[in-house]
């Protein structure tokens, strides 16, 4: 209806339009609803949180009523209140140790899952799985239920391995970082479901002549996995590094301490939330800003 | 019949006599008679550790992935009398579906009814949300105007940004939705309140801004940028109008990476509760919400449900632990049930999908 309309009103002038002019209209008319989306329930909202964040006030009949206070609610957040800035270091302290992980053990089965080999549906099936248990309670429940009886009784008696380790003369600090990760590898696998999608179809986008040519010359494994592989999925790692910490943020503690102050507090405190709501933004928004910038200087893209 | 069956089994056999020969025996073969150079047996012995590390590796991360849902299913499957047994570990020893009946009684997750709610309503959402990223997709991909590149940077920033940091102003929105005062110039001075209503969800996901609407604009353009511009031009060159070409040429041509998006804005909408429990009422009979707040109180749940019905109550004590997490494994189980057989039928064709849509790939 609404292309109609908008094609009727344009009348005989539209007729007479060049292509690339048309093409132009109809880029804007498609975009229409998202446009709509992003101006009132993007765009919008962003500019209230700011708003609400520099003052104190209630809802009255759902408009918010507020006193301008500066950057009090900033300042309180920061210096004044200690849990949020401790979970708001733990948030980011926790995207630098798992995201690399992350994606390192999401390349790895990619590239495990990729080759010629015997059940590779069947394996592909299985790895998948995560993806629908990914978001939201299904996972955080399974792992909750199910997980805490086995994986952590055989993380105990890992506990040997660790000790002897440890006894070798290893670092701690390396050892414990190490066995958290090995204890982790639940979480690290069934949040890597998007992660290995996005690589294994990247895999399938390189061209197999690459790899003859290479075979040919005769390279190693290794050599053809770093000249090769690693160059061409250089943008999958930056578009998967996009999305795992954004994941990684979203799934920090700091949002339910925001959504408790925001919701289950006094209504005067609606200000404070807000300040908090944009402190995570402006980290979360910066980390990502500075981490793909510095990775996106060495992505390589093959035209 | 009989005929044709044995002369299939002859030639299958010899097939697999030719196949083995070709792939492993000659092999040995020939390593025993010495025909083999050192570099062919080198090679060999690399291929197949290779081959045994990777499956050693696979089964191992499998193992790990199967293993919750298996434990879930056997502690839900379990009689009540062989609850505490520990010769149970793997299977029940003695099995039952009154923990399933229990669950998806009307006490706790009354499972008809919200699950046919909650597929109704995943149905709607993805359908809107698919269609209105398919339309930006398309946009961004082929109607290339001024700005458009701006304009795409902030689908980027929609991705980036945490939903979480704008809740309280989207809360906001939607309980007094109004456009610029146009809303509010019709309806005596004030907007619309669309909180507990489900407008506000379906709002949310036909303007690309739902359950990580951003990702699936970002997945479908880049789906539509490796399709061939050559068929386009030359429906454009037949007089097709734009949107004869969209719906005819680029909709089925990108139907793997429509596949794609559709199957996991699905899963997404139907496991979401952060856009749920801020816009929806909180008695909706919607499972992921019903599932989160049974499991708050799993124990009252059990109460009521063994006081309806007298079997239950014979069998089940509502204070043990072990039937609390039993019922909770069914709750689990019942809420993940129809994504997994869901993805039982479409798993081929999705994973195909997924290797062939290019998901990334500039």
């Amino acid at each position: 209806m609404k292309n109609k309309n908008a094609k009727a009103s344009k009348g005989l002038s539209y007729k007479r339009l060049s292509f690339e002019k048309k093409t132009a209209f109809w880029g804007v008319l498609f975009l229409l609803p998202w446009l709509f989306g992003l101006i009132f329930f993007f765009l919008k909202p962003l500019l209230m949180m700011v708003w609400y964040s520099l003052c104190s006030g209630e809802f009255v009949k759902g408009v918010y009523k507020g006193k301008f206070v500066g950057l009090d609610n900033f300042k309180y957040a920061l210096t004044v209140d200690a849990d949020f800035s401790r979970q708001l270091i733990t948030a980011v302290t926790e995207m630098l140790t798992n995201v690399p992980i992350q994606i390192f053990v999401s390349l790895f089965i990619a590239i495990l899952l990729n080759g010629e080999y015997k059940g590779r549906g069947f394996f592909r099936a299985i790895f998948f799985i995560p993806i629908i248990l990914a978001t939201g309670i299904t996972t955080v429940e399974l792992a909750e239920t199910a997980l805490n009886e086995q994986v952590s009784e055989s993380v105990v008696s890992a506990e040997w391995l660790i000790e002897l380790v440890q006894s070798s003369g290893i670092p701690t600090q390396l050892t414990s970082l190490i066995s958290g990760y090995i204890s982790n590898i639940f979480d690290v696998v069934t949040t890597a479901g998007v992660q290995i999608l996005i690589f294994l179809s990247g895999l399938q986008a390189i061209s197999p002549t690459l790899y003859e040519v290479a075979q040919l010359e005769g390279c190693s494994a290794f050599e053809t996995f770093c000249k090769i592989t690693l160059p061409m999925i250089s943008p999958m790692i930056v578009v998967c590094l996009v999305y795992s910490i954004a994941e990684s943020f979203a799934s920090a503690t700091v949002t339910e301490t925001i959504y408790d102050v925001t919701y289950a507090g006094q209504p005067a405190f609606y200000g404070y939330g807000a300040a908090m709501s944009m402190i995570y933004f402006v980290v979360a928004v910066g980390c990502i800003g500075i981490i793909v910038g510095i990775v996106s200087k060495g992505v390589f893209y093959y035209d | 019949m009989t005929k044709k069956t044995k002369k299939k089994k002859i030639s299958h056999k010899q097939r697999m006599q030719m196949a083995q020969e070709m792939a492993g025996i000659s092999f040995w073969v020939d390593l025993r008679k010495g025909r083999l150079s050192k570099y062919t047996i080198q090679k060999h012995v690399k291929r197949t550790i290779m081959m045994i590390f990777r499956y050693v590796i696979l089964i191992c991360l499998g193992f790990v992935i199967i293993t919750p849902l298996w434990t879930l299913a056997k502690d839900a499957l379990t009689h009540p009398s062989a609850l505490a047994s520990k010769t149970s570990v793997w299977v029940p020893t003695k099995v039952s579906t009154m923990f399933f009946e229990m669950a998806a009684s009307r006490n706790l997750m009354n499972y008809v009814k919200t699950l046919g709610y909650t597929i109704g309503m995943t149905l709607i959402l993805m359908l809107l949300q698919v269609t209105s990223a398919g339309l930006a997709a398309y946009s961004f991909a082929r109607l290339k105007f001024k700005g458009s590149n701006i304009l795409f940077g902030l689908v980027i920033f929609t991705i980036i940004v945490p939903s979480e940091s704008l809740m309280l102003a989207q809360y906001a929105t939607f309980r007094n939705l109004d456009l610029f005062g146009i809303i509010a110039h019709f309806n005596n001075g004030s907007g619309i309140n669309l909180l507990h209503n489900p407008a506000s969800l379906f709002l949310l996901s036909f303007t690309g801004m739902g359950v990580k609407s951003g990702l699936y604009i970002y997945i479908l353009r880049q789906g539509i940028k490796g399709l061939p511009y050559s068929i386009e031009e030359a429906a454009f060159v037949d007089g097709a109008g734009f949107l004869r070409t969209f719906f005819q040429i680029v909709v089925p041509s990108a139907s793997g990476s429509i596949l794609t998006v559709s199957v996991l804005s699905f899963l997404w909408n139907y496991t979401d509760t952060y856009y749920k429990k801020l816009l929806l009422a909180a008695n909706t009979p919607d499972l992921a919400l019903t599932y989160h707040r049974q499991l708050g109180n799993i124990r009252w749940g059990i109460n009521d449900a063994t006081k309806a019905n007298a079997d239950w109550l014979a069998a089940v004590n509502p204070d043990s632990p072990f039937v609390q997490n039993a019922v909770a494994s069914a709750c689990s189980l019942l809420v993940v049930l129809p994504l997994l057989i869901m993805y039982l039928f479409i798993q081929k064709r999705f994973v195909q999908g997924v290797a062939r849509s290019g998901l990334g790939g500039d």
